[in-house]
């Protein structure tokens, strides 16, 4: 059956952006990345992961990771993390890419979990390129709607005991929604929310300014989700598992205003109206004439007269790994009893 | 919040002004890296060309009661500031009508009238400057901001980070602007900056940090905008960490063996000036012409700022005396 490899990719750039100054954003150090990722080779290997495959960086965190292996090494055989193989010899563009670049040469070669450490962004860009390899989105970054804030050790227990197989994929795996947009011949993927707003540039990418947002779509909106979709999340939830999402206009002297906390650090009114349901398939459009689109918190698109840009709710995001429910499968198959060895100590399935 | 949009709005006017500040630097700067080949410039020069939207999108967010310190690589930032092309020009021939009188040359033009504090032959010689105009404006309650420029090389001077601690400690109105070009002269910063990001390191001083596109206007003008308003309001400093790479050479005639092709990428795909223009077409702001007629008007003055500073007198033995700290 192979190799059990686990793919991890780190975004060196995610919690620098605009929001720590206009928002009291969190900074999450590239140190602290480093030791996600050292924490996470332990569990991976301790239940029988051979192969991690490590995304580069200029931003020093598979350097860390590159020094930290061979202190390990220097120090004797080390039985415990898996051998780690870093995806170097590309050019590092230090722009998204580098994270397409990244998980495309783990989906080749086999990684069966791919592991992503950013916040929303990150994951928006990796689950566009896993395929049907399942993901596990961990957050190191702003806006952590989509990534769990989960201790790494255990988040690696749980996609090392799916990489060697040892939980079935029905209870390891979600597929999650994602809404699709498209502006002229451009198209982009956004995991939880797409934002419609008046301002006319990419610029600094976020989005804190309520009264410049016109529309909101959301694959699913928590109560208490931080970013655009926790304005829905109080007016009308919608579940990550649920088959519809919701979507809304958003003025600000509606009637109906919601205090939500639309980035970290900045907790407003806005106002709402108009709040439908969105089903996958049909498709919603555009009212604006001109401005910007944001995808899970962040400007990326920008359109012009005449383009009408339109958003569509699907069904076949990529495929997530549920931490909880793979760890209570395994305490329920008695996976990490170590009364007489670990099953998946060191062992490929 | 209003307010915030009104402060952010990008005229037409303002458009233009950043597009022509912008043109101006890169104009400037290209026509000294000809001048320079000739011989006819003493001294050294370190060119801003592909920097500009750091400069500019920062300066145009300043006004008379801002100050601002600079760098070795300082041509764009006076620019930024409002300091005349011809009396620059004519400094960096080193003829007596020059800012300095021409007795500073490239890395020393200054125009206090203008707020601009200087460029600056010591790596990481303003960041403490702006301390002490910041702590004037406030203790004046101007409501003027004070902004160091620096590089990655800067970032790593005890001054630089001195700085930071006391205006922090002070709650100064000052802002750090990283313009982290990649390389302290030969050195990547990659290597020489432990924190990989500069901007990481405010969060030790307990202010914000953060990291920007230095090759996007509009990204850098909303930072800045953001940095400012705050410094303004009392909110205390900011690092700003602009990402970009330089066009030419640490100093002109640096054979730049340390580095490969990233100069002709940066200049088809990132370059500020085409972004821009592509940017303010594609939505309708400005219209091709718009910014052909700023190009053609800063070629002129170009022109017109070489030809009367190279035909401008030299310094005399008599100057020898004067704009000296001791009379004799």
């Amino acid at each position: 059956m192979g190799d059990a490899i686990v793919g991890v990719v780190a975004n060196p750039q995610s919690g620098r952006d605009i929001r720590r100054l206009v928002a009291h954003a969190s900074v999450f150090p590239t140190a602290e990345k480093a030791s996600m990722i050292q924490r996470m080779l332990t569990a991976l290997g301790a239940v029988g992961v051979h192969r991690v495959l490590l995304g580069t960086d200029l931003g020093g965190i598979s350097a860390a990771v590159f020094r930290a292996v061979g202190r390990r090494r220097a120090r004797g055989p080390d039985t415990r993390w898996p051998e780690v193989e870093f995806l170097d010899g590309q050019p590092i563009r230090q722009t998204a890419q580098d994270t397409v670049d990244a998980v495309g040469r783990m989906v080749t070669a086999g990684a069966r979990v791919i592991v992503c450490l950013g916040g929303d962004g990150t994951a928006r860009v990796t689950a566009a390129a896993v395929g049907d390899v399942p993901m596990l989105a961990l957050s190191t970054g702003t806006n952590n709607v989509f990534p769990a804030v989960r201790e790494a050790t255990t988040a690696g227990l749980a996609a090392g005991l799916v990489a060697v197989g040892a939980v079935p994929p029905d209870r390891a795996t979600a597929r999650a929604k994602l809404l699709e947009v498209r502006a002229g011949g451009r198209a982009e993927t956004a995991l939880v929310d797409v934002a419609v707003s008046t301002e006319r540039h990419v610029a600094a990418r976020a989005l804190w300014e309520p009264a410049t947002l016109t529309q909101l779509f959301c694959a699913f909106a928590e109560p208490d989700a931080i970013g655009l979709s926790s304005i829905l999340g109080q007016l009308s939830p919608v579940g990550r598992r649920d088959p519809h999402g919701v979507t809304a206009r958003l003025v600000p002297g509606a009637p109906r205003q919601v205090l939500a906390a639309i980035a970290p650090g900045v907790v407003v009114p806005v106002g709402v109206s108009e709040v439908e349901p969105m089903v996958p398939g049909a498709v919603h459009e555009v009212e604006a004439r001109a401005g910007v689109i944001a995808v899970d918190g962040e400007r990326e698109l920008t359109f012009e007269p005449g383009e009408r840009p339109d958003v569509r709710l699907r069904s076949d995001g990529p495929r997530c790994v549920d931490v909880a429910a793979v760890l209570a499968a395994s305490a329920r198959l008695g996976l990490l009893r170590a009364d007489d060895g670990l099953h998946y100590r060191g062992g490929s399935t | 919040m209003t307010d915030t949009i009104e402060r952010r709005a990008l005229s037409r006017e303002r458009l233009l002004s950043a597009y022509r500040m912008m043109r101006t630097i890169r104009e400037f700067e290209e026509r000294v890296h000809r001048e320079f080949a000739t011989g006819e410039i003493p001294g050294f020069v370190h060119l801003y060309a592909g920097e500009e939207a750091s400069a500019v999108g920062v300066c145009i967010n300043l006004d008379e009661r801002d100050t601002i310190a600079s760098t070795h690589r300082g041509h764009g930032h006076c620019i930024a500031k409002g300091v005349d092309l011809g009396e620059m020009m004519a400094e960096i021939y080193g003829r007596r009508t020059g800012s300095c009188h021409g007795k500073g040359g490239s890395m020393h033009i200054a125009d206090l009238s203008k707020g601009m504090l200087g460029a600056n032959g010591i790596v990481g010689g303003g960041p403490p400057l702006i301390c002490g105009t910041a702590l004037a404006a406030k203790i004046k309650g101007t409501g003027g901001v004070s902004v160091a420029f620096f590089g990655d090389g800067g970032s790593n001077q005890g001054t630089t980070l001195e700085s930071m601690n006391l205006a922090c400690v002070w709650n100064l109105p000052a802002i750090f602007v990283a313009e982290n070009n990649g390389y302290a002269e030969s050195t990547a910063s990659t290597w020489s900056v432990a924190a990989d990001n500069i901007a990481d390191r405010a969060a030790g001083f307990g202010m914000p940090g953060v990291v920007v596109d230095g090759f996007d206007f509009f990204a850098t003008c909303e930072a800045a905008s953001e940095a400012i308003a705050r410094a303004r309001d009392g909110g205390g400093p900011t690092l700003i960490e602009m990402k970009f790479t330089r066009y030419y050479g640490h100093f002109e005639g640096d054979q730049q063996t340390y580095r490969a092709d990233e100069v002709e990428q940066a200049r088809a795909e990132l370059d500020c000036l085409k972004r821009f223009a592509a940017r303010v077409t594609e939505t309708g702001e400005l219209g091709r012409a718009d910014l052909d007629a700023v190009d053609a008007d800063v070629a002129t003055m170009i022109d017109k700022a070489v030809d009367e500073a190279k035909a401008a007198p030299l310094p005399g033995e008599a100057d020898l005396l004067t704009d000296v700290y001791v009379r004799y």
